[in-house]
């Protein structure tokens, strides 16, 4: 994960984009899908509504993950804020380190200890940020090149190693496969239209088959 | 400058709402909700779908550093990582030989293309 804010670091430095715009992104959106979307659409000019839509877009996957985390750490009966607040720190890493150690902690300090955890990484990604800019700024340029491709590849790997269906892999082809086609065909909406047209029909031809449904 | 730098911030705002807005729903959802759903996963599909697209555009297609290298060097470097992936089912293996390969094709092979 240091390495993936690393990379974002050194995009925001090839884009053109200000470090701190980077950095808020990171405290606000805290979801590095949807930063690298914003901040790729900004750079090129694309229209506000469409980022917003796209970056939305990229954002919808929050509500299960979130889900999947509160249910390990909600007490019932207690107050509801502080569920509000762990939600915005609930991104992919939380949610895997959290799978990997709430069964360890007990019941009544696994949200305290959930958002210590997600405060803690949302430092020290600020700091991983602010090194990969001027990192990018310093290094030869076949090392910063080697910099911003840490993101594609993250994200590509990633993707591959959270695919548990068939559609996952269809969908993952389908979007490299679409995207550079509509950026041809419709620049303005090119993400939108690859995400929606790649996987939608993804889903639709490896529907997966649940276990006992007819 | 400023002028623009203002506009990013307040669609930094609008980034926080909408992607917020889906954590909200979340917590309001968590006892209710079935994680695994055909919507939500219909939703995974159009978001990887969107992602997907999203790596061929910041390789292939990207202004910046990344464009004084060979697309075939770009090429390469993602096509070790999935290899190293496969042959080691580790992420960070995956994302390492991507930016080896990177590197070594430019410095290696830059010459001789």
């Amino acid at each position: 994960m240091a390495g993936s804010f690393l990379g974002f670091g050194a995009l925001l430095a090839s884009l053109g984009i200000d470090l701190r715009a980077g950095l808020a992104s990171n405290v606000l959106i805290w979801a590095l899908p949807g930063q690298v979307v914003f901040m790729d659409m900004w750079a090129r000019g694309a229209d506000v509504l469409v980022i917003a839509l796209a970056v939305s877009v990229t954002a919808v996957r929050l509500l299960p993950m979130v889900v999947l985390v509160l249910v390990t750490a909600r007490l019932p009966g207690a107050p509801r804020w502080p569920e509000f607040l762990l939600a915005h720190f609930t991104a992919v890493t939380m949610w895997i380190m959290a799978n990997q150690q709430i069964e360890s902690i007990d019941m009544h300090r696994r949200l305290p200890w959930l958002l210590g955890l997600g405060l803690a990484l949302m430092a020290g990604m600020l700091v991983f940020t602010c090194l990969g800019f001027v990192l990018a700024d310093r290094l030869p340029p076949v090392l910063a090149a080697a910099l911003v491709l840490f993101t594609p590849a993250f994200f590509l790997l990633s993707m591959v190693a959270s695919a548990r269906w068939r559609f996952d892999y269809l969908a993952i082809g389908l979007g490299a496969i679409i995207g550079p086609l509509a950026t041809a065909w419709l620049p303005d909406f090119d993400l939108l239209l690859a995400g929606l047209v790649g996987g939608s029909a993804a889903f639709l031809l490896a529907r997966p088959r649940r276990r006992g449904a007819a | 400058m400023t002028g623009a730098l203002t506009m990013l911030g307040a669609l930094l705002g609008a980034g926080f709402a909408v992607t917020y807005v889906w954590r909200f729903l979340g917590v309001l959802a968590v006892k209710r909700i079935e994680p695994e759903g055909d919507l939500l996963l219909w939703v995974r599909a159009v978001a990887t779908a969107l992602v997907a697209a999203l790596v061929m555009r910041i390789t292939f297609d990207s202004a910046g550093v990344l464009a004084e290298t060979a697309v075939l060097s770009r090429a390469t470097a993602l096509a070790m990582a999935l290899a190293a992936y496969y042959l080691f089912r580790r992420v960070e293996l995956g994302v390492a030989a991507a930016v080896i390969s990177l590197a070594a094709a430019e410095i290696l092979l830059r010459p001789l293309m």
